[in-house]
């Protein structure tokens, strides 16, 4: 900064990436931080500390990628402290509150599967977008995807199959 | 997918968008803090020819001195192999947190730094080290290692940091770091932030604790 109208622009900048606090609140909370307003806070400092290398036409992949990495710095932080962690690689998705029949077809796929599925689906993000936020390409991302589907509709049959009827053996008749 | 099952999907969004916090309130500190510096920047292009009469100018400095003066012109600069013996070097004088480790520096042999680098490093490591020892001791209730914790901290406050004199270059030595390890903080508020988090911390709320070792910590 080497003047008060290269901050005031800066500041302008930044408004426009601070516009989606809100948005990347929410995905904390549904990737289970424990603090998703502290995560959202640091995320959003981070965003001003690089603003130079944060893409202005479209941020939010961006700052959804930073609050990925500092979910998984909380995780590492949770292990070092005993809590209890639940994925070793991929945030978690806060699934409590799903229809059971939907949480069990979730937590089958992979993290990674489940990630791209929920980038989509609950960040509402463009599958280029949900390609920038995991370091993919658009291609790979959309092969990712394609196969995330099939398996969780593969899941969701499953879960909707009846269980298998009991044969029982009645002797004497 | 079909439709109905990516639709299930994204009805079964478990949180709206929002926030708990005071946007505004939020937006105000964090600007407040230092900004990204290539923002600042003149665009290279234009930079360009400048350094170029720079170099031809050091070029010619450097033809015209005898070794004496080459000697004394990088005197402050430093490569690997100086930088790694300062890490060491500083390792002895500062003490990590129990349970924690000093980090291999992985520093090129053909890269340069400034000498008082690896000195810096180190305090670096210590403090973000006794940040988090803190916030694992405030989360186990040992009231024992967090006053170690809150000792260490300002300790390396008051004897190994120190903050740049305004107007200081980006590569700006503490004259103390030959002696002592001494990491300088630039001028713009963020000493006072520590100060401010380890008072917060100290007085039972290490919210600002807490989100320094989640960015920062080993």
């Amino acid at each position: 900064m080497t003047s008060d109208t290269d901050r005031r622009s800066a500041e302008e900048r930044f408004r426009e990436v601070f516009a989606h606090l809100g948005a990347v609140t929410a995905y904390a909370r549904r990737r289970g931080s424990r603090d998703p307003d502290g995560l959202a806070a640091e995320a959003m400092t981070i965003a001003w500390r690089r603003l130079a290398g944060v893409p202005q036409d479209d941020p939010l992949p961006w700052l959804y990628a930073t609050a990925r990495n500092l979910l998984l710095a909380e995780r590492r932080v949770a292990r070092r402290t005993g809590t209890r962690v639940v994925e070793p690689s991929v945030p978690a998705p806060e699934l409590h509150d799903l229809d059971p029949q939907l949480d069990a077809a979730l937590r089958s796929l992979s993290p990674a599967d489940r990630e791209a599925l929920l980038l989509v689906a609950w960040e509402d993000l463009a599958p280029t977008q949900a390609a920038r936020v995991l370091g993919l390409k658009p291609t790979a991302f959309r092969v990712r995807l394609l196969r995330a589907r099939r398996r969780l509709r593969a899941a969701l049959d499953e879960e909707r199959r009846p269980a298998p009827l009991v044969q029982i053996d009645v002797e004497g008749t | 997918m079909t439709d109905h099952t990516l639709n299930r999907l994204r009805a079964a969004n478990p949180s709206p968008e929002g926030t708990a916090v005071n946007a505004d309130a939020l937006f105000d500190r964090i600007v407040l803090s230092t900004a990204d510096r290539r923002l600042g920047h003149t665009p290279r292009r234009r930079r360009r020819p400048m350094l170029l009469v720079a170099i031809v100018i050091v070029v010619c400095g450097l033809l015209a001195s005898g070794a004496y003066g080459v000697s004394g012109l990088f005197d402050h600069i430093i490569h690997g192999p100086t930088v790694k013996a300062e890490y060491a070097a500083a390792q002895k004088q500062l003490t990590l947190p129990p349970g924690h480790r000093w980090p291999p520096l992985n520093w090129p042999k053909n890269s340069v730094t400034s000498r008082g680098a690896g000195g810096s490093f180190a305090v670096s490591v210590d403090q973000d080290a006794w940040e988090c020892y803190w916030v694992d001791a405030i989360h186990s209730g040992d009231v024992a290692s967090q006053r170690r914790a809150n000792a260490a901290l300002d300790d390396l406050m008051a004897n190994h940091i120190v903050i740049a004199p305004a107007g200081s270059p980006e590569d700006y030595t503490p004259p103390q770091s030959e002696r002592t390890p001494t990491l300088a903080f630039a001028d713009d508020g963020g000493y006072q932030y520590k100060q401010r988090m380890y008072a917060e911390a100290a007085a039972g709320k290490p919210r600002l604790l807490e989100q320094s070792c989640l960015a920062n910590g080993p």
